[in-house]
């Protein structure tokens, strides 16, 4: 049908070993997560802190190089070309994403037939990564919050006073954990129903042939198969 | 000064049957627990011993259950915490006063005459139904609390009803509780208030913070308001939670718990995380101190902390054998935070398997439909204005 093509220059290497690095953690602390919630087999617990522990700081720092090197990598802004420019272009507006946001909903909805025209990544696709972002940050600060090292510092505490103490906050970052739940859902879903080949690109790094955009969205060649 | 030791309390500590011995080491307790060095133990003792020159004090009760009062008074042997409790000169104690009825309550309004008394209040303040929840003596209780405490040198508000409303102000909080110090504020009385919550309040507490304030001198010199955190509660006191001092905590970090009571973990003391112990976010120095003499405290006995120390207590805390609260949801109830998030995700599960059958029947799932010619917006405008 109409596989774009997927070539490097989408992902460049670095952002393949954000992405795993994201990924691994993000079990790692939910995993970690469910088992400090509620035990759910025997002598685990200091391992299951451990691991929270250590992963929260690799979440942190993957996400801060993440945000870094989009201002010095170049990666494509759209589908189907290996055409590059600086990468933080994919995070602000892009002109092929314009008015497209109704055309997204349609499309997923089923009340409208073709696939609309887009970035690299769709308005809600980026959305949805970018919220990522205060996500974890939110993750984070929660985290902190309840974490003993931390938590009587006056940032985290007049948070915890605010939420209404430990308790809730607790509750708030077991939320969150859900949100990353249902956010990882939605996207691996999305990512890989109409195709395989993103998630090979952005894990093993393996190119894929296909249709070949122009800066309008306009097929200028390749085959979708 | 530490000669002088001759003063009526070890005449009265004899009397009661407390060594000397038995007396410093006391001492020695509250100063680690006010966090102060051995070298502190004779200053409190002497301080204890002169302290009969302490300020009057007047206790009043709001809306109460008296329990505080009987954690106070439940002595059945004598010891130094009692006697240093009894210096505390108690002009006036609705439960435990000889006299009674009016002229019980004229004893108070002479106290309150004079500036610079002590006022340990217990209770919840009830401003529900124009005070009237709470009535006594022919006033309500917020009269009376506003009468007593513009006058006070400070206020000590023992249990957590004081503190902030307590078991009292828990949902839906007909009564309209609130705690001693949101109210003053509430209302722009500035008097120094000293909370000390749980529920009770540990008489330990107490001790120390007649130590403190009136033995030491700490409310002269000011030093008792930079010991209290943002809430008025002591730090000494306050400042860690259960979990970090719990004798049970070497089996929560091995993964040690008891799963259910009656079985052979809770026989072997296991970690109590999983029947919803709150001491990780409860924070009384309860380990250290303990109850009833000092004998042993919750965890201790066996039950799983229901954190009636926090703030909110009852709200942040119930289901008691559960880790995390109930979220009191409109129109569904109670409900804990675990099902409501099933719920979701079950939802969103089903919501994907469907798309997925949809993208199927559509034939989308290789590659997708086929990309539009131009953008529905662009067309729609070149269809209304012909060409952009
Ligand atoms: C990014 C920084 C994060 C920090 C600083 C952090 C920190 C913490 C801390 C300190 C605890 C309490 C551990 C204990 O009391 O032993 C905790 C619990 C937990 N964390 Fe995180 N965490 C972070 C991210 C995450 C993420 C991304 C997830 C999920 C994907 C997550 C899921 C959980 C869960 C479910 C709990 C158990 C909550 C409970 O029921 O008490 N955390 N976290
Ligand atoms: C089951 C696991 C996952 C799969 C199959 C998956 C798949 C993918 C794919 C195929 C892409 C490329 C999208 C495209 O080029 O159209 C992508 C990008 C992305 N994914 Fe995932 N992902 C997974 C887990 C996660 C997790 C756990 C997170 C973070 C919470 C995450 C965050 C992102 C972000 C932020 C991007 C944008 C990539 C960038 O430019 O850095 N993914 N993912
Ligand atoms: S019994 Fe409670 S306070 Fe003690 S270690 Fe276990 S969870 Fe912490
Ligand atoms: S251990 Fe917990 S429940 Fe028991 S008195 Fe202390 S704070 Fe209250």
């Amino acid at each position: 049908m109409s596989h774009p093509a997927h070539y490097r220059e989408a992902h460049p290497l670095i952002f393949v070993f954000t992405h795993w690095i994201n990924l691994i953690s993000m079990v790692a602390l939910a995993f970690s997560g469910f088992y400090i919630h509620y035990p759910f087999f025997a002598n685990f617990m200091g391992v299951a802190r451990g691991m929270h522990f250590f992963f929260m700081y690799v979440i942190l720092i993957n996400l801060f190089v993440r945000i870094v090197a989009a201002f010095f990598v170049k990666s494509a802004t759209r589908l189907g070309t290996r055409e590059v420019e600086t990468d933080i272009k994919n995070w602000l507006p892009q002109k092929l994403n314009r008015h497209q946001l109704g055309a997204w909903l349609k499309y997923y909805l089923f009340l409208k037939k073709d696939h609309p025209i887009g970035a690299k990544y769709g308005v809600l696709q980026k959305i949805a990564y970018i919220v990522t972002i205060p996500l974890t940050l939110a993750a984070a600060y929660t985290g902190f919050a309840i974490y003993a090292p931390f938590m009587d510092a006056a940032f985290f505490a007049a948070g915890t006073d605010w939420v209404g103490g430990q308790m809730n906050m607790r509750i708030i970052h077991y939320y969150i954990m859900w949100v990353f739940i249902l956010f990882t859902a939605v996207h691996a879903y999305l990512a890989n129903v109409e195709g395989v080949a993103p998630s090979r690109l952005i894990f093993a790094w393996k190119e894929e042939e296909g249709l070949r955009f122009d800066a309008d969205g306009k097929v200028i060649g390749g085959s979708g198969h | 000064m530490a000669h002088e030791d001759h003063g009526a309390i070890y005449d009265l500590l004899a009397a009661r049957g407390v060594s000397r011995r038995d007396f410093l080491k006391y001492c020695g307790s509250i100063a680690a627990l006010l966090g102060l060095s051995e070298s502190f133990v004779p200053q409190i003792a002497a301080a204890v011993n002169h302290g009969a020159k302490l300020k009057p004090a007047v206790w009043l009760n709001g809306g109460a259950c008296t329990g505080c009062t009987e954690s106070i008074a439940q002595v059945d042997t004598p010891d130094v915490a009692t006697i240093v409790l009894d210096l505390l000169s108690i002009d006036f104690m609705e439960t435990l006063s000889m006299a009674m009825g009016e002229d019980a309550l004229a004893a108070a309004e002479a106290v309150f005459e004079e500036p610079g008394y002590i006022l340990i209040y217990e209770g919840s303040v009830m401003q529900g139904f124009d005070g009237n929840a709470l009535r006594i003596g022919g006033k309500t209780g917020l009269e009376e609390l506003d009468h007593a405490a513009p006058n006070a040198a400070a206020i000590v508000a023992v249990g957590s009803c004081a503190v902030d409303g307590g078991f009292v102000m828990a949902n839906p909080n007909p009564a309209d509780a609130t705690g001693v110090k949101p109210y003053l504020e509430s209302k722009g009385i500035t008097t120094p208030v000293v909370n000390l919550p749980t529920c009770p309040v540990n008489p330990e507490w107490l001790v120390a913070i007649v130590v403190d304030v009136l033995l030491l001198g700490s409310l002269e010199s000011g030093a008792i308001l930079d010991k209290l955190d943002d809430w008025g509660r002591p730090k000494y006191i306050f400042g860690q939670t259960i979990h970090d001092n719990c004798p049970r905590r070497g089996h929560f970090e091995n993964g040690n718990f008891v799963n259910e009571f009656g079985t052979e973990e809770e026989a072997l003391g296991y970690c109590l995380y999983k029947v919803g112990c709150k001491g990780p976010q409860t924070y009384t120095n309860c380990p250290i101190v303990r109850w009833n003499r000092r004998t042993s405290w919750c965890v201790e006995s066996g039950a799983p902390c229901i954190g009636c120390g926090n703030l909110n207590w009852v709200d942040v805390g119930a289901p008691f054998l559960n880790r995390h609260r109930d979220l009191p949801l409109p129109s569904v109830g109670n409900t804990q935070p675990g099902v409501v998030a099933g719920v979701v995700a079950g939802a969103a599960a089903l919501g994907l398997g469907l798309h997925a059958v949809g993208m199927k029947v559509t034939g989308r799932m290789d590659g997708g439909a086929p990309y539009e010619e131009m953008k529905a917006h662009d067309k729609k405008r070149m269809q209304k204005g012909g060409g952009k």
